[in-house]
């Protein structure tokens, strides 16, 4: 039972893990560095705009099977 | 005629063994020193950035100094050289195993059994976990594998050893571990983003870039497979205190159980041992190894 919810859980990181890491972690790092630019300050859909371009960049990952 | 060097009594595996043993004793409290000292240092950042008593970028500094020493402590417990075999120091190998890795985000028992594997299956290309750290065209793919996250992919090895009980259970009993260090990851990036990728995910990315290029790389570069040859010595422009010493690693792949600073001395005492062996490289081991730094200018 227990390792079948782990084989779960990894199939689920190896299929998706690039994209969810793109969408969480990289869309947070990139929300906190456009908040601290004075560039964007004004911008309404810079929360949007960071996790759908740190979404994007792990879906492309995904499907190239590397980040770099 | 003469008899090789390696089968003369006075260079027999049981002589080098028994010299070997020998520094295999002391029980290694500045290792646990330094594995317990740095996750510690690296812990306290987190409250000292957070209230602001240090700046992140010195954070970051500092940080990433104690993800370069995280690992060699927990490497001493992998071996078990804690404990030394005594059943009731084994704790002591499982906790600085365990914590000191925490800088490292990997859980200690994955890096245990793949490592077990790596000494078990040195440079063998299907089941060296640690193949194609050594083994890369150049420092920038080792960089690159390092930066991608592909190089520490152990899950396929799952695969490779399916008929290893032990390792197969000890490996999924270690996930929960690892899926805790990547949500933990996660739910503080999104509270803490810069914090989170400045005092934990860079840090830990610079010192397994650090490991895996002193600690795999240049040691088994250019090597082959066999018990001599898989490891040798090297040495370069950077004094071996900045690197861990790794130019002697090949004395760990021979006898694991010397603990690491005590592997200067046991180098010097088995010298000629190495040399009849040829272990690669072991011609230009100097005499005196302790307090050498091991420099090479070409």
């Amino acid at each position: 039972m227990f390792e079948a919810v782990i084989e779960k859980i990894l199939d689920h990181i190896a299929n998706w893990g690039k994209f969810w890491f793109g969408l969480i972690f990289l869309g947070s790092i990139f929300n906190a560095i456009f908040e601290k630019s004075s560039l964007f300050n004004d911008s309404f859909n810079i929360s949007i705009l960071s996790f759908v371009l740190g979404g994007l960049i792990g879906l492309i990952a995904k499907f190239r099977g590397a980040w770099l | 005629m003469s008899k090789p060097a390696q089968t003369l009594p006075e260079l027999s595996f049981e002589k080098e063994k028994a010299i070997a043993k020998s520094f295999a004793q002391r029980f290694q409290w500045e290792m646990i020193l330094i594995g317990l000292g740095q996750a510690t240092i690296w812990l306290s950042l987190w409250p000292l950035v957070l209230n602001n008593y240090l700046p992140l970028w010195a954070g970051f500094f500092i940080a990433s100094l104690c993800a370069c020493f995280a690992y060699l402590p927990s490497h001493e417990a992998q071996h078990g050289n804690y404990s030394r075999g005594n059943p009731k120091r084994k704790w002591l190998d499982s906790f600085v195993g365990h914590f000191t890795l925490i800088t490292l985000l990997f859980p200690y028992q994955i890096l245990r059994v793949t490592h077990m594997k790596h000494h078990a299956y040195t440079n063998d290309p299907d089941k060296d976990p640690d193949y194609y750290n050594a083994h890369s065209k150049s420092l920038f793919s080792v960089i690159k594998s390092v930066s991608d996250g592909s190089s520490t992919a152990y899950e396929k090895y799952l695969d490779v050893f399916k008929d290893d009980k032990a390792f197969v259970n000890t490996f999924i009993k270690a996930m929960p571990i690892a899926l805790l260090y990547r949500s933990l990851l996660l739910i503080l990036v999104v509270i803490l983003p810069l914090e989170t990728l400045l005092l934990w995910w860079l840090p830990a990315k610079i010192g397994t870039l650090y490991t895996t290029v002193f600690f795999s790389y240049f040691p088994h570069l250019g090597t082959s497979t066999g018990r001599y040859k898989d490891t040798r010595f090297w040495s370069h422009w950077m004094p071996r205190y900045i690197n861990h010493s790794m130019q002697l690693h090949f004395i760990h792949h021979l006898h694991p159980n010397i603990g690491h600073y005590d592997e200067p001395k046991a180098v010097e005492a088995l010298k000629p041992f190495l040399i009849a062996r040829e272990v690669p490289g072991a011609d230009q081991i100097p005499d005196r190894v302790s307090y050498n730094p091991l420099i090479k200018i070409n």
